[in-house]
């Protein structure tokens, strides 16, 4: 069996089934319109306040800075004595198991969810965002969108999107024991989205 | 245990006080989580009809999707592998570990490699083989199968989690889950390190970006998926959606109808492999593409739905059959209301005959299923066709049937049924006891109507 037979016959089958059931279907069902409009809105006051609300809903912090001395003040904070990787730095993953506190930038945000979106064509290194048991993402105001829909569409231009996109909603949780929630299970304990308004 | 003993398993399923207890809460929690998170949306019934519309135009014209998907997933660097069955994706598996002389592997939580019994092939070619999703490390280390498709541990007790603990890693005894959490946390960080290849499941597949999205809450699919330097992916057939924009809709409706999340906390979106060689990320990238039964289901309307399954678990919340015996009782991979349909399509009837019938036919999982699935259809199209095919099978069902037929059809014996009925309801035979031992069945009246307007007009 070589792979080259296996993708024939499956299209092959798919192709054969469908012909049996097309005496069924009738008339050819339709091909579905664009599923959600968003207009891309211009990013506003109450966006950020919805992104904020909805992040600390999933135990996120959300801190609100005015330029980047309020965004060293607010890292100092959290971070004071301890380990900090940052996602420009490439680590190996072993490395990356000693660091206490991982900080990267954020490319967007989405506001009805709380949600950070690190895209590989900017955050090469997004395992900092994940591995230290504390995360701080430094967003600017003016990247959050009010909806999923939004974010995706700027995700993506024509058939090209990043090679490898992750959206954070909140710290890492589970409750596969007993259904109690635990929080930190792979990833970090605590999340700090520290946005930039003056921006 | 298996899909021919489901009437054994869930007789001994219902005697199991704990697993009935810790069902009863699981399934009430994700049921109360889902309706209010389903309510926090203003067009959810919009969202589900759109969402069954998508799958329903991928499944249609699947041939032509997928060759577009492969396309453009090779394109970016992907490298695709077909398995018409689960032997070829196993075989296509081992031997790119083996290739690369990989002795580590680690996996991400994925259904469709329990279909497959992935990590007992990858084994048997000398692998070590750690599941890293919480739930599944755990069942994993007491050699159990997930009893539920989103919580799979969820038939244990945090004690005899602590038992395994403290048995399998050499733990000192806790209740305390936090603990428990934090000692899976750091043996796994230790496979993670050491692993030379990461296998993870799909949740879809975006046709026009050759993309794969990949949905969790612990963050162990990215470490999976990130560092190791091969990834590889295990995909069904009928996981596609045409555009990257309709995750807008599946995103919103597959974290609410499994967790009553608004949007889980990881999403991974991976298009190929890294541009750069210094980047982060697997060096290689590949996606089996497994049919294993699937391409039979496209065969008919009624049994092409079971593929538009996004896998989210609600069916099972919903089911006052799953709510009662839960998951192991079905012997198969996928457990509840969906795992009675797919099952019998993907392993065969005859070896799954009886799971077509593990329900009432209550209608709850068409209510709950973010697809619109009409499962009890699905239902009643399979019990159809396992009556026709085993024609001695189901000798007394059809006998019964027979009689009623012959009865309803002749006016005469009709009310001499009625009278005997009225005489005789006391003392039912067996076959009707079965039924009124736990239901009230309405005692028939002395007088008929028929007989009512004789006697008064």
């Amino acid at each position: 069996m070589n792979t080259g037979d296996a993708r024939t016959e499956i299209m092959r089958s798919i192709r054969a089934h469908l012909a049996r059931s097309a005496h069924y279907d009738g008339r050819e069902t339709r091909i579905h319109t664009d599923p959600c409009k968003s207009a891309s809105q211009q990013p506003s006051q109450p966006v950020v306040a919805d992104f904020k609300r909805n992040l600390e809903l999933v135990d996120g912090h959300c801190i609100l800075v005015h330029g980047p001395l309020e965004i060293e003040d607010a890292i100092k904070r959290i971070a004071k004595g301890k380990r900090i990787a940052t996602s420009e730095s490439p680590l190996s993953a072993k490395d990356l198991f000693e660091y206490e506190v991982g900080i990267t930038g954020g490319q967007l945000g989405i506001a009805e969810t709380g949600t950070l979106v690190l895209d590989s064509s900017v955050e090469r290194n997004r395992l900092v965002s994940l591995v230290p048991p504390v995360h701080i993402a430094v967003l600017d105001a003016s990247r959050i969108y009010p909806t999923l829909g939004d974010a995706l569409s700027f995700l993506q231009s024509g058939n090209e999107v990043s090679p490898a996109i992750t959206f954070i909603t909140g710290p890492s949780r589970t409750a596969d024991i007993e259904l109690t929630l635990a929080i930190g299970v792979h990833g970090p304990q605590e999340l700090y989205v520290i946005i930039n308004l003056d921006n | 245990m298996n899909t021919e003993t489901f009437s054994e398993n869930a007789k001994a399923a219902l005697k199991d006080v704990q697993l009935r207890g810790a069902l009863r809460n699981a399934t009430t929690l994700f049921g109360k989580r889902r309706r209010e998170a389903a309510a926090s949306l203003s067009n959810w019934e919009e969202l589900r009809s759109e969402a069954r519309a998508i799958k329903d135009d991928v499944l249609l014209h699947l041939d032509r999707y997928l060759e577009t998907f492969v396309e453009n997933a090779e394109s970016r660097g992907a490298q695709v592998h077909w398995a018409r069955d689960a032997a070829e994706a196993n075989e296509i598996i081992c031997r790119l570990t083996l290739e690369r002389g990989a002795r580590n592997v680690v996996k991400s939580k994925s259904m469709t490699t329990e279909e497959i019994h992935l990590n007992t092939a990858l084994e048997r070619a000398g692998m070590h083989v750690v599941e890293t999703d919480l739930g599944e490390y755990i069942i994993q280390l007491a050699h159990e199968t997930p009893s539920h498709i989103i919580a799979p541990a969820i038939h244990k007790t945090k004690r005899q989690i602590a038992e395994l603990f403290t048995t399998e890693l050499g733990m000192p005894p806790t209740d305390d889950v936090a603990e428990l959490t934090s000692t899976a946390r750091s043996t796994l960080r230790e496979r993670f390190a050491a692993a030379d290849i990461g296998i993870s499941g799909v949740n879809f597949g975006i046709v026009e970006t050759g993309t794969i999205v990949i949905v969790e809450n612990e963050g162990n699919i990215r470490l999976t998926t990130s560092l190791p330097r091969t990834h590889i992916a295990v995909m069904g057939i009928e996981k596609l959606l045409p555009r990257f924009a309709d995750l807008d809709i599946f995103l919103k409706l597959l974290p609410r109808s499994g967790t009553g999340q608004a949007l889980s906390t990881y999403q991974s979106f991976i298009t190929g492999t890294k541009r750069n060689a210094s980047d982060e990320g697997p060096d290689e990238l590949h996606i089996v593409i497994l049919d294993n039964g699937r391409s039979r289901m496209l065969a008919h309307p009624v049994t092409r739905q079971s593929l538009a399954c996004i896998r989210c678990g609600a069916c099972l919340n919903a089911c006052p059959v799953y709510q009662q015996i839960g998951g192991h009782a079905y012997g198969s991979v996928y457990p509840g209301p969906i795992g009675s349909v797919i099952t019998p399509q993907l392993i065969g009837m005859e070896k799954a005959a009886q799971l077509p019938y593990a329900s009432s036919l209550c209608g709850a999982c068409r209510e709950v299923c973010p697809v619109k699935i009409d499962i009890p259809q699905l239902l009643l199209h399979l019990r159809s066709e396992i009556s026709t095919r085993q024609p001695a099978g189901r000798r007394t069902e059809r006998l019964a049937f027979k009689l009623w037929a012959m009865i309803m059809t002749r006016p005469w014996l009709y009310e001499k049924t009625a009278i005997a009925g009225r005489l005789f309801q006391r003392w039912f035979a067996p076959p009707v006891k079965a039924w009124t031992a736990s239901r009230d069945l309405r005692p028939i009246e002395m007088e008929s109507f028929r007989e009512h307007w004789r006697r008064t007009h």
